[in-house]
């Protein structure tokens, strides 16, 4: 697990910044296509929001294997002693590492060029981005382990996981959506639940099935 | 044997479309258009059936790794994405005269928009990966979290529809439907679901043909 | 309202259609592949078997 998470250290580096930069763009290209109304743009904001959160993560967790795959480790991740749900565990933990690390970053953007008051709201959107990140780094990293060594892998990945991140995505837009209007979690309560239900439903298939993904 | 399944495929299918056009009456509220229902309805029950079966071979492939449950999950994704297919279509030729739009994000088309979607993906990527085995393996995991993802789908479907538009059209409780709809619908239901299994036979037998031609 | 048999018609055109479509595929597949392994058979026989007599000697034009 230690040397997972220094694994992690060396992408973050490689990706990380490539990410920020990416999260700016999107923020540009979101103003630039929808105009400079912010009465019009409030209606929006937390498809946006997720929207920026899912296009960074195709990125950033279509890359989760890349560094084994090109440095020829995959072999090595194949032949790896133990149980091989550990390597998914890790891997996981780095995603979504990596993931709060891009949405906070994505989150201050939106604040600032939004003008929105995040402070009050912070707690409950920080529930809301936490569930729905497991459940998008969940998929995403089993998704990104079984696209690694596929042809036209940078295609295969999103069109995999988009579809399957359908629910993930509306129900974390309806319960941002209520956040940000100031609503108490409580009026979302059925939406956390679906989402909390994902999280644990993704994890468990991935801890279960990863084994079969990394067979050699 | 298959020859007897066919044959019984075709008569129910013929006895369905006697139901449907012959036997069932013009319904009062939505005139003929409803006869559409004798399609539709059992093309999702088809649907849902393939890719519950989708997911039980994936783990029987697993499990034994039989290549026969590989194929079996193979043939019931491909029909189940034939009959989601062929459920938004007609979906959406029920819904112009009905709701005079072809489309609306109807709670019912969404989710089953959405499955079309997810298993479609499912056969992208059968047919992407060159290694027969290695392919096999991917897709019964992807069959797992497909399948596992249709309540949720399901679910967050309906909240995001129903929260501010009254339910659809579509579901009007069993007790409303006279008896006679509901014995046209059945016989449907039968007659569709003998296509699935004959589709599904024939589509295995296929696919083991090919699996044969490329050792 | 409207009775729309246009409609009707259209739905189950489509659906008789796209089945008979899909029908078609699996029973021209299976028979190629059924032609193409009885081919490979006999391909595979022909050499070990050579005195058996399964192909005429005059259909089958000698190498140069």
């Amino acid at each position: 697990m230690v040397w997972k998470d220094f694994l992690v250290e060396r992408r973050s580096k490689e990706t990380l910044n490539s990410l920020f930069f990416f999260a700016l763009l999107l923020l540009f290209v979101f103003q630039f296509a929808l105009g400079p109304d912010r009465e019009r743009l409030a209606g929006t904001l937390p498809g946006l929001l997720w929207l920026g959160f899912m296009l960074s993560g195709l990125l950033g967790l279509g890359r989760t294997f890349v560094v084994e795959r090109e440095n020829d480790c995959w072999e090595g991740l194949l032949l790896a002693p133990g149980d091989k749900s550990a390597i998914y565990v890790g891997k996981l933990a780095g995603n979504l590492l990596l993931m709060v690390v891009i949405e906070t970053v994505l989150l201050v953007l939106f604040g600032f060029f939004f003008n929105l008051d995040l402070a009050g709201i912070l707690p409950a959107l920080a529930v809301v981005i936490a569930l729905g990140t497991v459940a998008l780094a969940a998929v995403g990293t089993l998704f990104a382990a079984m696209t690694a060594q596929v042809r036209a892998r940078e295609l295969l990945f999103p069109v995999l996981l988009l579809p399957v991140q359908a629910p993930v995505l509306l129900a974390t837009v309806k319960a941002t959506e209520a956040v940000l209007l100031g609503e108490p979690l409580g009026s979302v309560a059925h939406w956390l639940k679906l989402l909390a239900a994902a999280d644990v439903v993704y994890v468990a298939v991935g801890v279960l099935t990863f084994d079969f993904v990394l067979e050699a | 044997m298959r020859r007897l399944l066919g044959g019984a495929t075709l008569a129910g299918l013929v006895a369905g479309l006697v139901m449907a056009f012959g036997i069932a009456p013009r319904e009062a509220t939505q005139g003929n258009v409803q006869r559409i229902m004798y399609l539709h309805v059992p093309s999702v029950w088809v649907a849902y059936l393939a890719f519950g079966v989708v997911l039980v071979a994936s783990v029987v492939y697993l499990v034994r790794r039989d290549d026969r449950a590989d194929r079996l999950a193979h043939a019931s994704a491909e029909v189940g994405v034939l009959f989601t297919g062929l459920t938004i279509a007609t979906g959406s030729i029920w819904g112009k005269p009905t709701w005079g739009t072809w489309w609306t994000w109807d709670a019912r088309l969404t989710s089953v928009s959405i499955l079309f979607v997810m298993y479609l993906g499912y056969l992208l990527l059968r047919g992407m990966v060159e290694d027969r085995e290695r392919g096999a393996r991917f897709a019964a995991v992807l069959g797992i979290v497909a399948a596992f993802n249709i309540p949720l789908v399901h679910f967050s479907v309906i909240w995001w529809r129903t929260l501010h538009q009254p339910p659809s059209l579509m579901k009007p409780g069993p007790g409303a439907m006279p008896g006679i709809i509901v014995a046209a619908l059945l016989v449907n239901f039968a007659a569709f679901t003998l296509l699935y299994v004959y589709f599904v036979t024939r589509r295995t037998v296929v696919l083991g043909l090919e699996a044969e031609a490329e050792a | 309202m409207a009775d729309n048999w246009s409609f009707v018609i259209a739905a189950y055109g489509l659906a008789v259609v796209v089945l008979a479509m899909y029908w078609r595929f699996l029973v021209r597949r299976e028979r190629e592949l059924d032609d193409a392994g009885v081919v490979r058979q006999q391909l595979r026989q022909a050499p070990g078997v050579s005195g058996h007599a399964q192909t005429e000697p005059g259909s089958r034009s000698p190498l140069p």
